[in-house]
C-alpha cells in the first residue's frame, strides 16, 4: 500500500501541470462564457446563455463554421489525398533514390517556414497589380480572368486555401512515407506473383496496411482546419466583407476588436465542442471498424 | 568598537544609496518598432534620465496593428504600462471610462503648463471636461499631388471645389495619366475620405451627435449624399483598390505613376526620406475640396496622436513629468529635426527652421478652425465594422450609398442598446 501510494507522488507534478495549463483554461473559459465582460475593466455582469444564443443567431458564425468546413474538406482530399499519392507514389522506386530524396525534401520545406513568412508570400503572389499570378495570366493573354484574388469574395477563401494545401502537403506526404516504409516488402512479392499490377497493389496492400496512420492525419486535419487562425488574420484579416471569417478570426474579432471577451469566450467554448466531438466521432468510428 | 561603528555607517550608506539609485521605474510603451523613431523614443527617455536620475524609463515598443489588441489586454492587467500611447477620440474614451487613464487636468493647470500646448491639439485629449492626454504628434490629410502631372494634363492650379477636383480627374484621364492612388485594403483608408466628407456633408450637431454610440441613429439624408459624393471619386481610382495596400499606392505615386494621393500630413517626411531624389520639389497639397454642403469648409480631417498615463501608475508624479517632457519643447526640437513631426507645444521651431513643405502643412493644422478626428478612431467598434465592410462594398461598386447607411442604422440601433 505505501509503495503505490509514494508512486503517485510521482504523477502529481505533470498532473498539476495539466490540471493548471488545460483544463484550470477550459474551465475558466466556459465560466467567462457566461458574462459581459472586457479585457480592461474590472466589472463584469452574469448574463447566462446570452452569448451562446447569440452566436447562433449570428449569420458570421454560419459563414464562418462553413469556411471552417470548406477548409477541412479541401484539406483532407488535398493534403491527405494527395500527399499519400505522392508518398506512395515516392516509395514506389517509380523514380531513382536521389531525384527521391531530393522531391521529399522539396515538398516538405513548406511545413517548415512560418506562417507570417508563407502568408506574406502568398500575399504578394496573390496581389492584384503585380502579384505573380495575375502576371502569369497576363502574360498568356487571360486577363480576363485577372482579379484580386485576397480581396475579391468569390475567391478569397479558396486562395488562402490554397496557400495551406502548397504548405502542408508536404508534411502529410512524409508522415504517409514514414508508414508505407513499414509495409514488408514480402506482401508485395506475394502480389506480384500472383499477377497483381501497381493499381491493385496500393489498393489491397499499400491503403490497407496505412489505415492508422491515415486515421491520424485525417484527424489531425480536420482539428487543424477548425483551428485555423494565422493563415486567414496574415492575409485577408477575415475579409472582404467577411468573406473568409473563420472560427478563430471571429473569436479574435469579438474579443479583441469589440472587446467582448465573455462573447469570444461562448465562441471559444463552442469550437473546443466542435473539435472534441469531430474527434471522438472520428476515433469511434475507426477504431469501431478494428 | 570604531571599527564596528565604522562598517555599520558604511553599509548605511550603501543601502540608502542603493535604495535611492533607481527609485522609481516607469514603464512607457509607444507603437514604433522601426527606426528613425524607436530610436527617437530611446534618446527621449536617456535624455529625460538625465534630468532626473533617480527615474529610470523602460522604453517597451509594440507594431501599430497588434497595439491596437494588446493595450486592451494590457490595460486589465497589474503590468499596465504608466505612460502609452494612444489615439483620441472612441479609441481613448472607452478606457477613461473604465478608469484606466489618469486624469491629467490637476497636473497640467497646478504649474500653468496646459498654457504651452496648441489649445486645438489638446482639445482632442479632452473628455467630459477633463484632460486625459497630450499630443505627440500633430496630423492632418491632405490631397498631396504631383505638379509636373498636374501641368501635363493642363491644369493650372490645385482644386479648391469638389467639382474642380472631378474636373482634374477628369483631365488627367483624358491625358492618359493615373489619377488617384488608392490602397484600401485595411480599410482605415476609406474612413479618411469618409469622416472629411461626412463634416463637409452634414450640419455639425448631427455627426457629432451621431458618432456618440449612446445616441447615434445615422438616419440623417446627408450621409447618403456624401456616399454619393464618394462614390463620385472611385472611377479615378486604381482598380483593385480594396486589393492593395496603402504603402503599396504610396510606392506607386512616389513613382510618379499617380498624379493624386490622399494623404497624411506626417506621411510626407517619409516622403521626402523615400521617395527618388527631387521629388519633393514636385509635390504639392490642397485640402479637401469643399463639396458646398452644409458643413464648415475650414474644419480639417485629422487628429493629433499623443500620450496618457495610466490609472493605476504607482507614481504618477513622474509619469505626469515624463509625459509632459515627451511632448515638450526638447523634445519637440528632437523630434522635428530628426523625424520631422511637429507635436503640439507652442513656438517649437520657426519657419526657417524646417522644411516649406513640412511648416505649410503644419500651419494648415495650427490654423484650421476645427480638427475632424479618424472616422475609424472615433466610431464605436461594432459600427465601424459594418461601416468598413459597406465602404469596401462601394468601393467596388457592389453596394448603394442607401443600402450602406440602411446597415450603419441597424447595427448602430443594437449598439445604443448597450447604453
Amino acid at each position: 500500500m505505501r509503495k503505490s501510494a509514494f508512486n503517485y507522488l510521482y504523477v502529481i507534478p505533470a498532473l498539476g501541470m495539466v490540471l493548471l495549463f488545460v483544463y484550470f483554461p477550459i474551465v475558466s473559459n466556459v465560466y467567462n462564457s457566461l458574462f459581459r465582460m472586457s479585457s480592461y475593466s474590472v466589472t463584469k455582469t452574469f448574463i447566462g446563455f446570452e452569448n451562446y444564443t447569440r452566436i447562433f443567431k449570428d449569420p458570421l458564425f454560419y459563414t464562418s463554421i462553413k469556411n471552417n468546413a470548406l477548409y477541412a474538406l479541401f484539406s483532407v482530399l488535398c493534403q491527405v489525398g494527395f500527399g499519400t499519392l505522392l508518398a506512395i507514389f515516392l516509395e514506389g522506386r517509380y523514380v531513382g533514390s536521389r531525384l527521391r530524396n531530393f522531391y521529399r525534401n522539396v515538398l516538405f520545406i513548406p511545413s517548415v517556414i512560418s506562417i507570417s513568412a508563407v502568408a506574406l508570400l502568398w500575399y504578394f503572389v496573390c496581389n492584384p497589380t503585380i502579384g505573380l499570378i495575375n502576371g502569369l495570366l497576363d502574360k498568356a493573354g487571360l486577363q480576363h480572368l485577372i482579379t484580386a484574388w485576397l480581396a475579391n469574395p468569390k475567391t478569397a477563401i479558396f486562395a488562402v486555401i490554397a496557400m495551406s494545401q502548397w504548405q502542408y502537403t508536404g508534411y502529410i506526404m512524409v508522415l504517409m512515407l514514414v508508414a508505407v516504409q513499414k509495409i514488408p516488402p514480402e506482401l508485395y512479392e506475394a502480389a506480384v506473383i500472383d499477377g497483381a499490377n501497381g493499381f491493385r497493389k496500393t489498393i489491397h496492400i499499400t491503403l490497407p496496411s496505412i489505415k492508422n496512420m491515415l486515421i491520424v492525419s485525417t484527424i489531425i486535419t480536420i482539428i487543424g482546419s477548425f483551428k485555423l487562425f494565422a493563415e486567414i488574420y496574415v492575409t485577408t484579416g477575415g475579409g472582404p466583407y467577411n468573406a473568409t471569417q473563420v472560427l478563430g478570426t471571429y473569436m479574435y474579432r469579438a474579443a479583441f476588436l469589440f472587446d467582448e471577451m465573455g462573447f469570444g469566450s461562448a465562441i471559444a467554448v463552442v469550437i473546443f465542442v466542435l473539435t472534441f466531438t469531430v474527434s471522438v466521432l472520428q476515433m469511434k468510428y475507426f477504431s469501431g471498424e478494428d | 568598537m570604531k571599527r564596528k561603528l565604522t562598517w555599520v555607517l558604511l553599509l548605511s550608506l550603501l543601502l540608502c544609496a542603493v535604495a535611492f539609485s533607481a527609485s522609481v521605474e516607469l514603464k512607457f510603451l509607444h507603437r514604433w518598432t522601426q527606426e528613425p523613431d524607436s530610436l527617437f523614443f530611446d534618446e527621449v527617455a536617456r535624455d529625460f534620465e538625465q534630468l532626473y536620475p533617480n527615474i529610470k524609463v523602460n522604453v517597451q515598443s509594440i507594431a501599430n496593428d497588434p497595439f491596437k489588441e494588446k493595450i486592451k489586454v494590457l490595460l486589465g492587467t497589474s503590468d499596465a504600462p504608466d505612460v502609452f500611447f494612444t489615439w483620441p477620440g472612441e479609441f481613448t474614451n472607452r478606457f477613461i471610462r473604465a478608469d484606466r487613464v489618469l486624469d491629467l487636468t490637476p497636473y497640467l493647470l497646478r504649474d500653468g503648463s496646459l498654457w504651452n500646448y496648441v489649445g486645438s491639439q489638446v482639445e482632442p485629449f479632452v473628455y467630459q471636461g477633463k484632460i486625459y492626454g497630450l499630443p505627440y504628434r500633430l496630423d492632418a490629410k491632405v490631397f498631396v499631388y504631383n505638379k509636373e502631372l498636374f501641368q501635363k494634363a493642363g491644369i493650372t492650379k490645385a482644386p479648391v471645389t469638389f467639382a474642380e477636383l472631378i474636373d482634374a480627374c477628369k483631365k488627367l484621364k483624358a491625358a492618359k495619366i493615373n489619377q488617384i492612388a488608392f490602397g484600401n485594403e485595411g480599410t482605415w483608408a476609406v474612413s479618411h475620405y469618409i469622416g472629411a466628407i461626412n463634416q463637409k456633408s452634414l450640419p455639425e450637431d448631427v455627426w457629432l451627435k451621431d458618432l456618440d454610440p449612446a445616441q447615434g441613429v445615422w438616419t440623417h439624408p446627408g450621409y447618403v449624399e456624401s456616399l454619393k459624393i464618394y462614390s463620385q471619386l472611385v472611377p479615378y481610382f486604381n482598380p483593385f483598390a480594396n486589393g492593395i495596400k496603402h504603402d503599396q499606392a504610396r510606392i506607386e505615386f512616389m513613382a510618379g505613376k499617380f498624379a493624386i494621393m490622399y494623404l497624411e500630413i506626417v506621411e510626407i517626411p517619409e516622403i521626402l526620406r523615400e521617395a527618388p531624389t527631387g521629388f519633393g520639389e514636385k509635390i504639392g497639397v490642397f485640402v479637401f475640396p469643399d463639396t458646398k454642403g452644409p458643413g464648415d469648409p475650414d474644419y480639417l480631417v485629422g487628429y493629433p496622436e499623443g500620450f496618457v498615463v495610466s490609472a493605476d501608475t504607482k507614481y504618477p508624479e513622474e509619469a505626469v513629468a515624463f509625459l509632459k517632457y515627451l511632448t515638450g519643447r526638447e523634445a519637440g526640437r528632437k523630434e522635428i529635426e530628426q523625424l520631422g513631426f511637429f507635436n503640439g507645444y507652442r513656438n517649437v521651431v520657426g519657419p526657417d527652421e524646417v522644411l516649406p513643405i513640412i511648416y505649410e502643412t503644419t500651419s494648415l493644422i495650427l490654423n484650421s478652425k476645427r480638427m475632424v478626428n479618424w472616422l475609424d478612431s472615433d466610431l464605436h467598434a461594432k459600427i465601424w465594422d459594418v461601416y468598413s465592410v459597406q465602404l469596401q462594398m462601394l468601393t467596388d461598386l457592389v453596394a448603394t450609398p442607401e443600402n450602406v447607411m440602411k446597415e450603419i442604422q441597424n447595427i448602430a440601433t443594437e449598439v445604443r442598446k448597450e447604453f
